[in-house]
């Protein structure tokens, strides 16, 4: 009886762990907003096709995303030597694309050439470039590369994060994978289907293959409101970087379907423009120019009832241009602007403008007025501006408020320089500060309040670039962060962007999804979709 | 017969060139068309930067871009898309059978309602019924197509439905009184009075008298329901033509436009001069 007992309990147990194994998988669904521009991997530059080099890439060594600490991947270990010149990769071997071509060193050469033609103009092969001069591969062996860059670059390592090794013999070319799932089916406008990559290398802790997922599905949806709607009904299965009105109305709805994973990388401010050349009154410029002025307006802005009205409390106070989501790069010894209006008077005192029955007027007697230019398109943006304009209202100033539709404001912005301040948030895909190398040095086509400067011009704008050239060129840890720790003292007693909040990273999550553990990097809902599954019927019905 | 096709095809000719240049200067000169929003990108370098602004240099001159444009569409090369960065002929040709099964299923359904309702409320000729049904068409005309694409969206509903709902409410009307009208004639009055079956009057004598009419307003609805595609199917996830319409609006995607501008005029073009040629036909025969 009782071997009977325990032969019947070792079957049970048996029957369970089938079971269990055969309750992973599912098709996975979500939505992207537009057509992907591109499927090679060296060339992305638009979400839809990041989204899809995520789930089809098989990268070197990945960033992972929550840890935010460099894994090895297709290379079991790496070297960088030659003063930040040279990486040298060590590949697992025995490794083959989704179409069964092998893995060899022979197509991470092809790729480094591919992404290095100096045609190419992507942000992943620019943010190879330094110096002039070819990038070399040398074949050390079937499983050993060596690459030698023309010029040091910063992070080295960590850029491979975002390159998908390409096949140099597959017939398929991009369409060949090493990554967890590979693309099976498009229908232009309408969705992208992938399949579990079988050829996949990794296995996880309990020595299972490789993505549990059976496919993923991208449905191209544009509309947010409708994807939410589609969330509701359990067509999709997550949505990510969510803003916070549409958090909210999940949130009523299912309370464990919505993730806040605090704040990200990302930043919303707002700046005055600063070109010489720009069709603005000289006497504004010259308030633009004043430390003083743009301290005073940092002052007088309410960060905290940004964060509570605008955003639902689903943000922080920006402090500067790296969020204290990223660990290593943010410099802790700064501290959130408090709100102080008197201190902002003072400040506007030295530079006599004066406080006149409620208005503000400068050192001639003019009326402090100016117009914030923002997107149309972004409601939390129009609302930031809407409270600017009132809390500026309280030191005497007052502000018109301008929405554009995106592309007008860009070639405002960038092009024509007509206009007066505006507010825009900066999307950081990368920790990296030598990701903001336009943003930051004088010469930059991004350089916000003053692109494209022949040299630069103010002092500390000189300084910036110095340290920005240094931190580029060091292969120091250690030096680099004390550049870039400058480089954010500067912008903050300089103010030339005056940081509004950093966004947390919201997200919603299906309840039959198993393993999301949303983070604040992108892509947040889905960094480690190899691992993620969909609870079986049976596992639903809580049988 | 020759003369008045000739006629028609260089009219429709002469105007598509115009609609061309119209909506490609139209779109050159629009707020924004400088602009990417690809050079935002903090990563890219300065001379990328610089790159993607020269790749618009081609289209600064509106009729250098247009003379050149006109030059590779006649050897069927309508150019790359910006937004979707794929040659336009491909895009279309994927996308333009998607439309014209969407709206040539709404037209039918719109034109099916509108005849049905229409006839019924001629023959029927009961006060409260015209009423409801002319309330329930200039209701539905009242609602933007965009808002009804939506309502659709939300009640999970195919679009060619609200395509059909949006030419009923357009034709609906118009085809009651024109109907009605028929029926006031004297020869069908007096064949109501000699008790002839309302079947064989509806068939024999006012459709043949207003089937010329009838026809012109198919014509109309064709551009009708072409110009509800666009919102519809960029709200209801259709990847038609009307969506990458309205994609293109967004991109300032010149070439797309100007193809597309090409697309919608001959369409509509051909649907008038169609409905013209059958009315004349039937006119003829009346006589």
């Amino acid at each position: 009886m009782k071997r009977a007992l325990r032969l019947l309990s070792c079957a049970a147990l048996v029957f369970v762990l089938v079971l269990s194994a055969f309750a992973q998988g599912g098709e996975l669904r979500f939505c992207i907003k537009s057509d992907p521009k591109t499927f090679n991997p060296v060339a992305v530059a638009d979400d839809a096709s990041e989204t899809v080099r995520y789930l089809t890439g098989g990268v070197l060594v990945r960033v992972n995303r929550q840890t935010q600490q460099l894994e090895p991947e297709l290379a079991t270990s790496w070297k960088i030597t030659n003063a930040g010149k040279t990486i040298t990769f060590t590949l697992r071997p025995n490794q083959y694309f989704s179409d069964g071509t092998p893995f060899t060193a022979e197509d991470v050469a092809f790729t480094v050439k591919q992404l290095t033609n100096p045609n190419l103009h992507s942000p992943t092969g620019d943010a190879f470039r330094s110096g002039t001069g070819d990038v070399t591969s040398k074949i050390l062996s079937g499983n050993k590369i060596s690459i030698t860059f023309p010029g040091a670059i910063a992070g080295l390592d960590r850029l491979f994060d975002q390159v998908a090794i390409m096949s140099a013999r597959s017939p398929k070319k991009e369409r060949a994978v090493l990554g967890p799932f590979f693309l099976a089916d498009h229908k232009p406008g309408s969705y992208l289907y992938f399949r579990k990559n079988n050829n996949y290398w990794k296995k996880d802790a309990q020595g299972r293959k490789l993505p549990l997922l059976d496919a993923v599905r991208l449905d191209i949806q544009p509309n947010r409101e409708i994807e939410v709607m589609r969330f509701r009904r359990g067509e999709i299965d997550l949505i990510n970087s969510l803003d916070s009105d549409f958090y909210a109305k999940l949130q009523q709805g299912s309370e464990a379907q919505v993730r806040d994973a605090g704040a990200s990388l990302d930043s919303e401010q707002l700046w005055f423009n600063q070109v010489p050349g720009a069709p603005i009154a000289d006497y504004k410029k010259a308030w633009f120019k004043s430390q003083n002025f743009r301290r005073a307006v940092a002052l007088s802005i309410n960060r905290a009832d940004l964060v509570r009205i605008v955003f639902g409390g689903h943000a922080q106070a920006a402090i500067g241009p790296t969020s204290p989501a990223n660990k290593f790069w943010f410099n802790t010894k700064l501290k959130a602007l408090p709100y102080d209006t008197q201190l902002a008077l003072n400040l506007l005192k030295q530079d006599g403008f004066q406080l006149q029955g409620g208005t503000l007027k400068d050192a001639q007697g003019r009326t402090v007025e100016f117009s914030i230019v923002t997107n149309s398109s972004s409601k939390p943006r129009e609302r930031m501006a809407t409270m600017i304009q009132q809390d500026l209202s309280r030191i005497g100033i007052k502000v018109n408020v301008v929405t554009l539709d995106f592309p007008s404001m860009i070639e405002r912005i960038t092009a024509k320089f007509n206009y007066e301040a505006a507010i825009l948030g900066f999307i950081n895909t990368e920790m990296d500060p030598n990701s903001q190398m336009t943003v930051w040095l004088s010469s930059g086509e991004n350089h916000a309040w003053n692109p494209n400067q022949k040299s630069p011009a103010t002092a500390w704008e000189a300084e910036m670039d110095k340290l920005m050239q240094a931190q580029t060129q060091s292969p120091d840890p250690k030096k680099r962060k004390a550049a870039w720790d400058r480089v954010q003292e500067i912008v903050y007693e300089q103010q030339p962007m005056i940081y509004l909040v950093n966004k947390n990273a919201l997200s919603a999550v299906s309840s039959n999804l198993v393993n999301a553990a949303p983070v604040v990097l992108r892509p947040q809902t889905y960094w480690n979709i190899d691992r993620l599954y969909l609870k079986s019927d049976a596992d639903r019905s809580g049988k | 017969m020759a003369r008045i096709a000739l006629r028609h095809f260089v009219r429709i000719l002469v105007t598509v060139v115009i609609g061309g240049i119209f909506a490609a200067t139209l779109v050159r000169y629009a707020p924004g068309f400088e602009s990417d929003e690809q050079a935002l990108d903090s990563r890219l370098s300065n001379e990328s930067v610089q790159a993607l602004r020269n790749a618009r240099a081609g289209e600064r001159d509106v009729f250098a871009f247009y003379k050149s444009f006109l030059v590779s569409a006649a050897h069927g090369d309508f150019g790359t898309s910006r937004t979707l960065n794929r040659p336009v002929r491909e895009l279309v040709s994927e996308r333009l059978p998607v439309t014209m099964r969407l709206i040539g299923t709404g037209l039918l359904l719109g034109w099916a309602l509108a005849l049905l309702f229409a006839v019924s409320a001629v023959m029927v000729r009961f006060a409260p019924y015209d009423v409801l049904t002319t309330a329930v068409s200039g209701l539905i005309l009242c609602v933007p197509s965009a808002v009804l694409g939506l309502i659709f969206v939300f009640a999970n509903a195919p679009a060619s439905l609200a395509i059909g709902l949006i030419v009923f409410s357009h034709v609906f009307r118009y085809w009651r009184n024109l109907l009605d009208k028929s029926y006031m004639m004297p020869h069908i009055v007096m064949a109501r009075a000699k008790g002839l079956s309302p079947a064989r009057i509806l068939v024999f004598h006012v459709l043949p008298v207003s089937a010329g009419q009838l026809l012109a307003v198919c014509g109309i609805s064709v551009s009708i329901a072409l110009g509800a595609a666009i919102p519809v199917e960029a709200l209801c996830g259709v990847p038609g033509i009307g969506q990458l319409a309205w994609q293109a609006a967004l991109g300032r995607d010149l070439s797309l436009l100007v193809t597309l501008t090409f697309i919608v005029t001959i369409v509509t073009l051909l649907a008038n001069t169609a409905s013209e040629i059958f009315g004349q036909a039937f006119r003829v025969q009346e006589a």
